[in-house]
């Protein structure tokens, strides 16, 4: 088993490295003034030059790599041009608020799917099954920008039941978990649900379905085993990918919020790699970039060994 | 996005002919995939065809008559914030919308396919190569990948093609690698191979034949996937630029209009959500028309 | 608060009580809850708060008027009247008799910056230095680009004694003090602190530190002090108690800035009640803020929303009844109400009757239909010879207003002159850049207006970028490359002018001569429109960008 690990970390190591080269091109390659966010449009060509030169974009890509990757591995993503604060704290502090926001999304959308997909799994070709499908089919399909649009609408708006955007009354940084704060998490957590909750479902209730089908299952049954025995069998034999899915959805979650965040204001990564965008603010985009894909590329390592140790049967390469 | 991991094990090698020719029974029975396709086909037709539809121009606006309401003689969905007629919009709307939403799929799945059959087949260094640099890709979330690239080279229709092709490419290589390989192995190509069959004839002949058909139905999944994710760049404003209509980026420009005529604003999500499900629907139903396990 | 009760009215005394009472609950009740302020603004992020602002006039308006001042300030004090430069942290300035590229300025004694040290000479070097003198260790780039754009011709600082500095110009230039509303005064004590505890390797690194800091804990000399800052999210700042002006302390004990880009998340925001005042709400959702008892404020700014005409050669408006005829068939009043649901002011020049530098033209742009068609004849168009041309714009911007529904509006109208209107729609960032490269830029494609619109507060950028020769691409905005001797010759006139009053009687000669030749096509100021919640009062919306928080009251 350790072995197993030490080969997968091992592994890891030239991912993160390709990674980085990715989000560094990604970003340089295309043309474009970097300086665009502190620099007006009616700006002198002297100004311009001169500030280049202050940022040091007139250096070579390679040499401009090498920096920022060696300062990169001592945890200094250098500096946003737009605000002067460093990136790393910027992408920290969305960090932790998209984390709340995918936790709770995570926690409403696994509880649903678990409880809907074993609902369908066990109940299969009922009315109950087609129920809780549908609705694991409308969960994927839905478009959940605009979800949450119409959740605003009808809670915010007109019910004005919920606050509609922002991070809590104080702001993400007094973040407390009593209804003062929570009560801006719930739109935002449902909406993001919908897609892990439909995954979810579909997963349990193949895997729910495939179980109670074997004949094992059914000579169990017959000599009298309690239903309780039946359902520790599915969950022992559904867990590692079931486990393994959630994982990959809470990574989806991690690196997919920014279209939820736009709508509600979330001062996560997703609002954060918005702004950069649209500011062109290239250290903060790559920085971002980095480490979303770092902390997918990590939660893949730890599901694997999960499932691995759960389940010896799995190693994967 | 997850059915990578299922590996398909059983891709069992059926004789061609006869096999498709159940699948095709199987689905022609099966109700709901029957009135999805259905619902496509008719979206997809008016769309084709919306110049001879008789519709009002949907770039024509007028100030007067900005936001009508559904039902609206003249105007049977109402009007948008600019007095454009949204029936025509968003019937035109179809066209980029769709070909936003699918052509990345079907570009990845000729593209992914093949690496996918030449990394399985060969195996070793080409196999090392192709596999590694997927790798890499596969390691980003799409969501953030499609953004990312897109925030990148800026908004416009080729480059959310571009992005979202980018993103798909890896899985659908991923899952034609695990099949192929898994196919490789099996005694029918042995057998071809001792018969003396040339590298390019197994692949061709065998091995697509069994291989096609899962890849198929995963990329048929991922055009839902494609869907809002294409809605979701021009909806953040990265993919379509305005004035064209587009579903995504209709939803964007009529979100200050929800407070007045929050129905008409809802339309074009209400079309991403119908073809979005539609998709899945069928993928669903073909899946299992192929008896494939998920 | 209780007024002197009427000697006359028997009650007198009843009243008195009653006033008393209410005035003590009121102060009371203020004791237990002090009132806050709560502003959801467009930008996306908070604007930089370590003195020198991003994101443009709001940012100024929002962290730089509030906790900082510069030498010279706007009036804001009024609703009615034009905006014009009055004394700041500066009491009164003059420009050397002998060499006009030298500048005095006296500074207000007394002011305290927030953090306890004193406003002086050495304070306003050490600001002018942090942009514009590389080897001064405050130096810093990042402030630069906005700052010392709109300030082209300082050169650098020099004290004379405690409370007089000299600013030296690179050429004699009367707008100096228009470009120093744009220079705010940071506490060089407080950013001292924070560079003396800063770690880095080397001087520049330990310099972009304290800046950061400084940025999280700014000390200037504004009205509001910082409290806390929460970057991206929040700002939240406190009355100064102890501002130098005390007819401008805060009426609120505290200010709350929040970032809200999306139009609809604000107006959402606004509606459940989460903040108070929200910065140009959804168009849409105005008669529902309306219905719902939320106020509506608005009011002519310093904003031209123009189509900028190209004259290089073969362009349809280098003929002058062409560019009058344009000005005469656009119904302002008509897109006023009908399009913009009353947010905007017709325009009839860079700057409306009442300001200094209105002047007189003879021209008079309106709405007269059968005048422009007639001009349209003489120039040799009509009904079945229609005149083409091709207008460059965008679908979105700041400051563009609704500028495809407006394009296509004066499409319909010049339609009517014989004018066959092409619009070129490109993309904003695009657009804006595109202004700077000319209309004989490829960029340009084919088209010979640009519908750019502009701040027009300092003369420079208002009149002087677009109409001097020399200011053709690729120096500055003369987009259309207009090259007109008079023009240059009032340019010059007006720019080594130093008595305000004259300085400003050559700006109106300029402005009017620019009417009188059918300059630009104008169109329209904005309005800034903003909404209110019922609680809040005392605002006084001025024709400016900015506005002073200072006399707003939000009922508790």
């Amino acid at each position: 088993m350790l072995a197993y690990i030490a080969r997968r970390i091992v592994y890891v190591i030239p991912i993160v490295i390709s990674v980085a080269l990715v989000c560094f091109l990604l970003v340089h390659i295309t043309p474009g003034d970097p300086l665009v966010a502190i620099l007006p449009a009616d700006a002198s060509q002297e100004l311009a030059a001169q500030l280049r030169a202050a940022y040091g974009f007139d250096r070579p890509l390679p040499v401009q790599f090498g920096l920022w990757l060696w300062k990169a591995v001592h945890l200094d993503l250098g500096n946003s041009i737009a605000t002067g604060r460093p990136v790393f704290t910027e992408v920290m502090t969305a960090v932790k608020n998209t984390f709340i926001l995918a936790c709770a999304a995570s926690a409403i959308g696994f509880t649903l799917g678990v409880f809907f997909g074993l609902v369908a799994g066990y109940f299969r070709d009922t009315w109950l099954d087609k129920l809780a499908t549908s609705i694991a089919v409308a969960g994927v399909s839905v478009p959940h920008y605009w979800l949450g649009m119409v959740l605003v609408i009808i809670f915010s708006v007109t019910l004005g039941w919920l606050p509609a955007v922002g991070a809590g009354p104080g702001g993400s940084s007094d973040w407390h978990w009593d209804w003062a704060h929570i009560q801006f998490l719930i739109l935002p957590a449902v909406t993001m649900s919908v897609i892990p909750m439909g995954i979810v479902t579909r997963t349990i209730r193949a895997l729910t379905g495939d179980i109670l089908s074997q004949d094992f299952v059914e000579a169990l049954r017959s000599k009298g085993l309690r239903e309780t025995r039946v359902f520790r069998h599915v969950v022992k034999n559904a867990a590692p990918t079931a486990i393994a899915v959630m994982g990959l959805q809470l990574g989806y979650l991690l690196g997919g919020s920014i279209l939820i965040e736009t709508v509600f204001s979330w001062p996560g990564t997703g609002f954060l790699l918005n702004s950069a965008i649209f500011q062109r603010d290239l250290p903060l985009l790559q920085g971002t970039i980095l480490v979303l894909a770092l902390f997918f590329v990590f939660l893949n390592l730890v599901v694997d060994i999960a499932q691995a140790s759960i389940d010896p049967r799995i190693k994967r390469a | 996005m997850t059915a990578t991991d299922t590996a398909l094990q059983a891709a069992p090698a059926h004789k061609a002919r006869g096999y498709w020719a159940t699948v095709g029974r199987r689905i022609v029975r099966d109700k709901v995939s029957m009135a999805c396709a259905l619902v496509l086909l008719a979206i997809l037709l008016a769309a084709i065809f919306a110049p001879y539809l008789h519709l009002a121009d949907p770039y024509q606006g007028s100030m007067v008559r900005r936001l009508r309401h559904i039902g609206t003689p003249g105007y049977p969905l109402g009007t948008d914030e600019l007095g454009r007629d949204m029936l025509s919009r968003l019937i035109y709307g179809g066209r980029l919308s769709l070909l936003i939403g699918i052509l990345p799929v079907i570009l990845a799945f000729g593209i992914g396919t093949s690496l996918g059959l030449v990394a399985g087949y060969a195996g070793g260094w080409a196999n090392t190569a192709i596999m590694r640099t997927v790798d890499v890709f596969y390691a980003f979330p799409s969501v953030l990948l499609a953004i990312a690239i897109s925030g990148v080279l800026g908004a416009g229709v080729v480059n959310s093609i571009v992005s979202l092709t980018v993103v798909f490419v890896p899985q659908i290589t991923r899952v034609a690698e695990s099949v192929t390989t898994g196919v490789r192995n099996l005694d029918f190509v042995d057998a071809a191979r001792a018969s003396g069959a040339g590298a390019l004839t197994i692949m061709r002949v065998h091995m697509l034949g069994n291989v096609l058909g899962p890849i198929f139905v995963y990329a048929t999944g991922l055009i839902s996937v494609s869907m809002i994710l294409a809605a979701g760049l021009s909806f953040l404003g990265l993919g379509t630029k305005p004035p064209e209509p587009e579903w995504g980026l209709m939803l964007n420009t009529l979100r200050t209009a929800i407070y007045v005529n929050p129905w008409v604003a809802a339309m074009p999500g209400v079309m991403i959500f119908a073809v979005s499900i539609c998709f899945n629907l069928l993928s669903d139903g073909l899946r299992s028309a192929m008896d494939i396990r998920n | 608060m209780p007024s002197t009760p009427n000697r006359l009215d028997r009650r007198a005394p009843l009243k008195l009580a009653a006033a008393l009472l209410t005035g003590c609950c009121l102060i009371s009740g203020a004791a237990l809850a002090e009132t806050t302020l709560r502003i959801g603004m467009t930008a996306a992020d908070i604007p930089r708060t370590l003195g020198q602002p991003d994101q443009g006039f709001e940012g100024n308006r929002f962290t730089g008027l509030t906790m900082y001042d510069p030498l010279v300030n706007w009036d804001l004090s009024s609703a009615t009247k034009p905006s014009v430069l009055i004394p700041g942290l500066a009491t009164e300035w003059k420009v050397d008799d002998a060499d006009k590229t030298k500048w005095t300025f006296k500074l207000r004694p007394g002011v305290k910056f927030h953090d306890g040290s004193d406003f002086n000479a050495d304070a306003v070097v050490w600001n002018v230095d942090k942009v514009l003198n590389q080897a001064a260790p405050q130096f810093d780039a990042s402030q630069v680009g906005v700052t010392a754009s709109r300030m082209p011709t300082l050169a650098s600082a020099k004290k004379i004694d405690d409370l007089t500095v000299e600013l030296v110009t690179k050429e004699p230039d009367s707008f100096l003090p228009y470009n120093l509303t744009n220079l705010f005064m940071a506490s060089p004590a407080q950013w001292q602190k924070f560079y003396a505890a800063a770690e880095g390797a080397d001087a520049k690194a330990k310099s972009q530190a304290a800046w950061t800091a400084f940025a999280k804990d700014a000390s200037g000399t504004g009205p509001w002090k910082m409290t806390k800052f929460v970057p991206r999210e929040r700002l939240e700042l406190a009355k100064n108690a102890d501002y130098w002006d005390k007819a401008r302390v805060p009426k609120t004990d505290k200010l709350l800035l929040l970032p809200m880009p999306e139009a609809n998340a604000r107006t959402a925001a606004l509606l459940a009640g989460q903040v108070d005042w929200i910065e140009a709400p959804a168009p849409d959702a105005l008669p529902q803020l309306k219905s719902r008892g939320f106020k509506i404020e608005a009011n002519e700014q310093p904003h031209v929303w123009p189509w900028q005409f190209s004259r290089v050669e073969g362009s349809p408006w280098n003929d002058i009844k062409v560019r009058k005829a344009a000005n005469l068939c656009v119904d302002r009043e008509g897109m006023k109400d009908g399009l913009l649901g009353g947010l905007m002011v017709p325009a009839t020049g860079t700057v409306e009757p009442g300001h200094p530098w209105r002047g007189t033209p003879t021209f008079q742009i309106k709405y007269d239909l059968a005048e422009g068609q007639k001009l349209m004849k003489e120039a040799g168009f009509g009904p079945n010879k229609k005149l083409t041309v091709k207008i460059q714009t965008s679908a979105s911007g700041s400051g563009q207003m609704l500028p495809l529904p407006m394009n296509e509006y004066l499409q319909q109208a010049l339609g009517e002159c014989y004018f066959d209107v092409q619009l070129d729609v490109i993309e904003w960032n695009t657009l804006f850049t595109n202004w700077r490269r000319g209309a004989k830029d490829p960029t340009a494609n084919g088209s010979n207006a640009i519908n750019v619109t502009y701040a027009a507060m300092d003369p420079f950028f208002a009149m002087v970028r677009f109409l001097q020769s020399s200011m053709a691409p690729p120096t500055s905005n003369n987009w259309g490359y207009i090259n007109n001797p008079k023009f240059d010759e009032l340019v010059k006139k007006a720019r080594s002018t130093f008595e305000p009053a004259a300085r400003d009687a050559a700006l109106a000669e300029l402005h009017a001569a620019s009417v009188d030749d059918a300059a630009f096509l104008y169109v329209a100021h904005d309005v800034g429109p903003r909404a209110l919640s019922p609680k809040v009062s005392g605002l006084v919306q001025p024709k400016s960008w900015f506005v002073d928080f200072s006399p707003v009251v939000v009922a508790p």
